[in-house]
């Protein structure tokens, strides 16, 4: 309402202004030598020249866009007002040239700038708009003609008066244009790369990449242009204050591309060599949904370490902010191998018999020492009272008592470089092959850290053999006194390889103990046989018991004793063979 | 296809459509723009809130989920969480790397997991329970700890005041 009260407010002031200068001079060219000569009636002429290029704006507008939202007339406005001031420093550099046609062709400039933000917010509002009619399409796909060829035509006017008059203002508006061209192709290629995705039927996951990738190009020609400008405007006139906050603008948004790229690429890398897909199967289980996008999950789906299935599309795009799970944030970047390990080290600390069953690689890792155990307490039982044994027991045997950090993968490769302490390191592939040389290298690390904990490391090597050979020493003088007391040869002889009986004997062993507390025994082995016996009622643990118990009333010669020995020992992994197909 | 922004919150619409948390209400102001919801939240019972429906404006980055949205009280608020012009401070709002209170560990912040309907049941436990460490409203604050009956009383004229009943 106001605008139009303006505006004609203004048509009158300048019919008045024309009618007065036409009733003065009679003729045509004396009036308009006239109005131009006075200088109100020059300033009319101006408010009306600056009124009709606000009502072209506003039809043209309404012609290309319609009307306008909300964020979009923020957009403008504010663009606007910077783009002014900038203009208005433009001015002082160019101050000899200063006349209207140059406020003219400037005004030009910033009316066409205007329609480069308003498509690039339209194009923008195309991925949000839930309905996108032909006539966007041809609103977009002509505006964006439209403003091609102007910018392209100005670049060559600006280039060909540059090069038959020498340096002027036209090396701004040059470069102005050039900037605004690139400003067209990549709404262009935005705009292309939308309605590919809208067309389709799927989501189109590569979508992100290409507008990451076009983003990352035209940032860097802009970068380059503005560096040009600058350079250019330097020699010739001053320096072009005007410039830099777009310059400023221009850069930061190019590094922010660029570590977009970066984050992008590394997430994809993350994506395709640490997770597996998902398989129907897992799909099926969890409900099938990706939280991220709250879309059925049918391919292209990932698992995380921590088990949670998301869209790889989806995932991606969130890893470029964080690297984190999005349901229960574990840090994926931190321990991309520990979800192999985390069970097993989970398992691995506190118990021995507990983790024998298992027979796997890591565990097997973990044999060794584990072997020296059973001997160790089996020893000490019979010759010192039943506490000893407890505490024996319940810590494990006491030398090879490991620091969880300390735990078994340290014996034969260097710690992982991120966490030299808790949790366990994660245990290697079994062969260096299927790693990359970076990822050895950054598997080696050669930060103090890593240092500290390769030494704590060899330190905790020593200490186990050490420990070995406390141990080997205590079966030796157990084996020289099981030749003299029978009771106790079956246990302390039992072969070392055999573990699973010695593990469940102990293991039932300290059941019985924490379950009736008994004053110190006379006959440990017996005890504990009867004790396990009665208390385990399941064959396993007792029968496999019972073997040795029985090979104890048996007569002490050495030869019979070893013949003896053998016999059990094959009739225990009979024993064994037979409960583990059972099973 | 349109962008995932947009399927993710129409199939938000949608699930609140169908099935509504109890006190709350939220959809688009304008069906053509997905990015801008209205939500009416009712005043948790047994607080001194009990009663009011507060309207709430939310506004979507267009990364949604990626980043968080934007909640904005429409009607007059006093509480120690709200900035006195409306604006939301909790901290499933933030994404992690912005703290405004510097206090906020990052396991309580964003992540696309998160929907409009948590956001609203946080606003509504945040109604009910004030944290008075985190001061968008520090007078507010104050008078949560020191002075409970004054801030009541308040809380009662503004649950007036957004039903239209004269105070």
């Amino acid at each position: 309402m106001r605008s139009l009260s303006i505006s004609l407010l203004s048509l009158t002031l300048t019919l008045l202004v024309v009618a007065n200068a036409y009733y003065q001079k009679k003729q045509f060219y004396p009036s308009v030598v006239y109005i131009t000569k006075s200088n109100p009636s020059m300033a009319v002429i101006y408010i009306q020249a600056f009124i009709c290029v606000w009502i072209t704006g506003k039809i043209m507008r309404k012609i290309f866009f319609g009307q306008l939202r909300t964020t979009e007339f923020e957009h403008l406005m504010e663009r606007s007002w910077y783009a002014v001031t900038e203009t208005c420093l433009a001015f002082t550099v160019f101050r000899d040239d200063f006349n209207p046609k140059f406020v003219a062709v400037f005004t030009l400039l910033l009316f066409l700038k205007s329609f480069h933000w308003l498509a690039e917010d339209r194009v923008d509002y195309m991925e949000r708009s839930p309905v996108i009619s032909w006539l966007f399409h041809l609103r977009i796909l002509s505006l964006l003609l439209l403003l091609g060829c102007l910018d392209l035509h100005f670049i060559q006017h600006a280039y060909l008066s540059t090069v038959t008059k020498g340096a002027s203002v036209q090396l701004v508006f040059g470069f102005e244009y050039a900037i605004l061209l690139t400003v067209v192709i990549n709404i262009a290629i935005k705009y292309g790369l939308h309605s590919v995705d809208l067309n389709s039927e799927t989501p189109w996951d590569n979508k992100a990449v290409f507008l990451l990738y076009t983003e990352l190009v035209m940032g860097l020609i802009k970068v380059i242009l503005y560096f040009a400008f600058v350079a250019i405007m330097v020699r010739i006139y001053t320096l072009p204050l005007f410039a830099f906050r777009p310059m400023y603008y221009t850069i930061r948004n190019f590094k922010k591309a660029f570590s977009d790229v970066i984050l992008s690429r590394r997430a994809i890398h993350n994506m395709n060599t640490l997770y597996p897909d998902a398989s129907p199967e897992e799909l099926q289980a969890a409900d099938n949904v990706c939280i991220i996008c709250r879309e059925e999950m049918t391919t292209a789906s990932k698992k995380l370490p921590c088990n949670h299935i998301f869209h790889t599309a989806c995932l991606r795009s969130w890893f470029q902010r964080q690297q984190t799970c999005p349901t229960c944030r574990l840090n994926i970047l931190r321990n991309p191998t520990n979800n192999n390990t985390r069970p097993a080290a989970a398992a691995a600390p506190p118990r021995p018999p507990q983790a024998a069953p298992f027979m796997n690689p890591f565990f097997a890792g973990q044999n060794p020492f584990q072997m020296f155990q059973p001997p160790n307490m089996d020893n000490q039982a019979p010759q010192q009272p039943r506490p000893a044994e407890n505490g024996g027991e319940q810590n494990g045997a006491p030398p090879p008592q490991p620091q969880p950090g300390a735990n078994m993968p340290p014996f034969v490769f260097p710690p992982f470089p991120f966490m030299p302490f808790l949790p366990p390191p994660p245990m290697p592939p079994q062969n260096f092959a299927s790693l990359s040389t970076e990822e050895l290298q950054r598997m080696e690390g050669n930060e103090r850290e890593n240092v500290e904990a390769r030494i704590l490391c060899l330190k905790n090597i020593q200490m186990l053999l050490d420990a070995a050979v406390v141990m080997m020493q205590q079966y030796s003088t157990t084996v020289l006194l099981s030749n003299q007391v029978p009771t106790t040869s079956s246990n302390a002889t039992t072969p070392p390889p055999n573990l699973f009986s010695t593990n469940n004997a102990s293991w039932s062993n300290s059941q019985g103990q924490s379950e009736t507390p008994r004053v110190a025994k006379v006959a440990p082995t017996t005890n504990v046989q009867s004790n396990s016996s009665s208390e385990n009622g399941e064959g396993s643990s007792s029968d496999v018991f019972d073997k040795p118990t029985t090979s104890k009333e048996g007569p002490s010669l050495d030869a019979s004793q070893v013949s003896q020995e053998e016999e059990i020992r094959r009739r225990r992994l009979q024993k064994f063979e037979q409960q583990t197909e059972s099973e | 296809m349109a962008g995932s922004a947009l399927r993710r919150l129409m199939a938000e619409y949608k699930q609140l459509t169908l099935n509504p948390p109890e006190g709350i209400i939220a959809g688009p102001i304008n069906e053509e723009n997905f990015f801008e919801w209205e939500a009416l939240i009712t005043g948790p019972e047994g607080t001194c809130f009990e009663g009011g429906v507060f309207p709430a404006k939310l506004v979507f980055p267009p990364d949604y989920p990626l980043s968080p949205p934007k909640m904005q009280f429409t009607c007059e608020m006093f509480h120690p969480n709200i900035y006195s012009d409306g604006r939301v401070c909790i901290s499933i709002l933030h994404a992690p790397g912005d703290d405004p209170m510097g206090y906020e560990s990052s396991a309580e912040r964003w992540s696309p997991v998160q929907s409009v309907e948590k956001i609203l049941l946080s606003v509504v436990s945040m109604l009910a329970e004030p944290n008075d460490e985190s001061g968008a409203n520090v007078d507010a604050a104050k008078m949560w700890r020191e002075n409970r009956i004054e801030f009541n009383k308040i809380a009662e004229k503004i649950v007036r005041r957004t039903l239209g009943i004269p105070t």
